[in-house]
């Protein structure tokens, strides 16, 4: 039976391969730290912009010394989109990296589930992205919220049921819509999405007229947008990711659905790629977003140029942003480290961060289920000739909101 | 085969040696986390291919929706947990019971389907499935999934966990085609309707095989809970990441072979693995790209040289690899 001598040989082989190929954090070559993103799969054009803006960082990070004297450096593994990947991505930086910091974590259920490791690990993990709210709610890891020393999650991005908080001022101010239709991606984002929404609804008086949802990869968005436009709702609101949004909003300009404003909840809609897909049908359309390159936040602009000098195309949204600033946190902190780059310390340098980025001020507060959760403000922007423009709030605007709008016109060819 | 067989399982001498080095492997060599994460998987893998085969391989009925039944063992684990608290352990046992429950209900409707048709029926369960759970939030969380924090961090009561089990799905598969039942399966596939007219009772023997079949699908899919301690219904009732790879990784091995599953699920996280590295951090990242293409190239290959999987056609892939040797030698 040579199949089972062969197989047992490669057994081993294998076995001997790799059991020699791990290796340590030296003293004193580069700090690594562990970055987790979705490198293919297809949330890979969100994970390409967030390594870019890592890079980006890290560059002029060395270029400026270093984290006190040494190089920082990082290590990306690709999780895929995929939670078990992602998992075993996270091992692998804990086990055989060493890294002592993990960051990056982009989809909600690859972070949460990566997030269980490094909490069963005890190693820092600074999310930038993941936004379910659970991530930073200890009760999901059999923690209260006064084991602050005993949870190792932090996260710089707002989680998503404050994503919309941005857009209430608009709505009550200029739109004053009644009625709303929500059309939500079927996983966790957009199902909490949605649901936060609906609670900013009642509270702005606004009737929901319906709620639809459908699966990531749908092709024909036909019928639930015909079911949406036949309930005449004011506003439609959208939560998707950028090739399904793209999707929506030219299938919604083929059925001549006009409603007075179609708003996307950030993700898909802020993207380069979402104008690119759609096209024509980008034009005029309205989302949240977590930042915009012409707020007012020191280097929120530079970072914009050099990301768009470096890598070309049409430069980042917020996404890039969070890992842009990502960086800059993790560098804040190592240098508050005196030296000692291991996990506790590390801990313990984490929750004393009060540091201003790119992306906004970044502290680590606890409210509510939440603990280490950054907060931040909103804002709404706006696809304007082409342009992703910042509208909301008034006093950061710099551009005039569009409203109300003839989409018969704004959309023919 | 000069090898000495045990009367009762038929156990060759290089089974015994695999396993006695499965079992000492990890006590050798100081493997990382990462490396036993592998291995767990590759283990898993064994499990959910052996199930596979012995309904689609040996029993001739394809099934393109195994992830419901893994499914559907995974949340029989979690679901308890998340209701009443009661440990996902005993997943272990109630997982496979569920599926089991779950394929003999499936067996009433598409066991009246043959074929190509089977395999759509299949399928469509397996999505229904998944759309179920993931819209029937008061149950199962819908798409939040549910996150359990496993029991150990360390890995090796996992991998001691899986392989008891793999071996377990490996031994019953071996008995149960050496018994009587196993040529009813046999002489199903090859024609139902000269089976029938033998006298064979058709619909149950193909629901024993469901039956067997959707235990251990179930009970790896309990195991995956388990050990990842995350599950959501995109997960689980995965088409392409759990249905398809499922039958891939008995196609490379070898349909309607024992060992078949295994070397396929060997190949497959090797391969997997190998690729989403980048050839372990050497190659260039966008290599880690290709993982998947190279994985179907793999498929492509083994179906048009070597129908039988590697274990199937061992003997043809050593006699390819021999002529080719013999030219080299001649040039």
């Amino acid at each position: 039976m040579k199949v089972f001598k062969v197989f047992s040989l490669l057994l081993i082989t294998v076995g001997l391969l790799i059991s020699f190929n791990s290796c340590g954090q030296s003293e004193t070559g580069p700090i690594e730290i562990g970055v987790l993103l979705p490198l293919t799969g297809s949330q890979a054009n969100f994970g390409e912009m967030e390594k870019n803006s890592f890079e980006l960082a890290k560059e002029e990070i060395n270029k400026a010394g270093g984290i006190n004297g040494r190089k920082l450096e990082f290590v990306y593994e690709d999780d895929s989109g995929k939670p078990d990947v992602g998992r075993a991505g996270a091992e692998k930086l804990i086990s055989i990296n060493k890294v002592q910091l993990l960051a990056g974590g982009y989809s909600y259920s690859v972070t949460f589930a990566a997030a269980a490791v490094a909490q069963q690990n005890r190693i820092p993990f600074l999310v930038n992205t993941g936004s379910v709210d659970k991530i930073t709610q200890p009760e999901d890891f059999n923690l209260t919220t006064e084991d602050g020393d005993k949870f190792y999650i932090y996260r710089l991005n707002p989680p998503v049921s404050e994503y919309a908080s941005g857009l209430e001022g608009m709505l009550s101010e200029v739109i004053k819509p009644s009625t709303v239709y929500i059309i939500h991606e079927n996983t966790t984002f957009g199902t909490k999405g949605a649901k936060a929404f609906t609670k900013t609804c009642d509270k702005l008086g606004l009737k929901v007229l319906g709620t639809d949802s459908y699966s990531s990869g749908t092709v024909d968005f036909k019928p639930l947008l015909l079911n949406a436009k036949k309930t005449n709702p004011d506003i439609v609101y959208m939560i998707s990711y950028v090739m399904d949004a793209a999707l929506l909003m030219k299938q919604s300009r083929d059925l001549k659905f006009y409603p007075k404003m179609f708003i996307g909840a950030g993700a898909g809609f802020t993207m380069p790629a979402f104008k690119e897909n759609a096209g024509k049908a980008s034009e005029k359309v309205v989302s949240a977003t977590l930042w915009h390159q012409t707020l007012p936040i020191p280097g929120a602009t530079k970072y914009f140029d050099d990301y768009v000098a470096k890598f070309g195309g049409d430069g980042p949204d917020y996404h890039g942003a969070e890992a842009y600033a990502s960086a800059y946190v993790i560098k804040d902190v190592l240098e508050r480290c005196n030296g000692k780059y291991d996990s506790e310390t590390i801990k313990k340098s984490l929750d004393k961060t009060d540091i201003m980025t790119a992306f906004g001020p970044v502290k680590f507060q606890s409210y509510g289920k939440k603990i280490h959760q950054n907060k931040m403000n909103t804002y709404v922007v706006q696809w304007i000739d082409v342009n992703l423009k910042l509208i909301w709030p008034r006093d950061l605007a710099n551009a005039e909101i569009h409203y109300p709008i003839d989409w018969a016109k704004v959309w023919a060819e | 085969m000069e090898e000495k067989k045990t009367k009762l399982l038929d156990v060759s001498k290089t089974e015994w040696i695999i396993l006695a080095s499965a079992i000492v492997m990890p006590f050798i060599f100081d493997f990382s986390p990462y490396i036993q994460g592998l291995l767990i998987f590759i283990l898993l893998w064994v499990i959910l291919g052996s199930s596979w085969n012995l309904l689609a391989g040996f029993t001739g009925q394809v099934s393109f929706g195994h992830a419901a039944f893994f499914g559907m063992g995974a949340y029989a684990a979690a679901i308890p947990m998340l209701h009443f608290k009661i440990s996902p352990w005993w997943g272990l046992l109630t997982g496979g019971l569920a599926a089991v429950i779950l394929g003999y209900l499936l067996g009433v409707l598409v066991f009246r389907l043959r074929g190509p048709y089977l395999a759509l029926g299949t399928l469509a369960s397996g999505e229904i499935l998944r759309l179920v759970f993931g819209e029937e939030e008061w149950l199962t969380n819908g798409h939040v999934g549910i996150l359990y924090m496993t029991t150990w961090v360390s890995k090796y009561p996992y991998y001691f966990i899986a392989l008891a089990l793999a071996v377990c799905a490996l031994i019953s598969v071996k008995l149960v085609m050496k018994s009587k039942a196993g040529f009813y399966f046999l002489s199903i596939r090859e024609d139902e309707d000269a089976a029938e007219a033998l006298g064979i009772d058709t619909k149950k023997y193909k629901n024993v095989s469901m039956a067997i079949s959707t235990f251990w699908a179930g009970t790896a899919g309990a195991f995956y809970m388990i050990y990842m301690g995350f599950i959501d219904p995109e997960v689980v009732f995965a088409l392409h990441n759990i249905s398809i790879i499922t039958i891939l990784v008995g196609i490379i091995g070898g349909v309607g072979t024992i060992w078949g599953p295994a070397i396929g699920a060997l190949i497959m996280v090797f391969v997997q693995e190998l690729f989403r590295s980048a050839i372990f951090g050497i190659a260039p990242q966008w290599v880690s790209g290709l993982h998947a293409l190279i994985f179907g190239v793999l498929v492509i290959i083994v179906i048009l040289y070597l129908p039988g999987g590697v274990v199937g056609d061992w003997k043809l892939l050593l006699k390819k690899l021999k002529l080719s040797k013999s030219l080299e030698v001649s040039k």
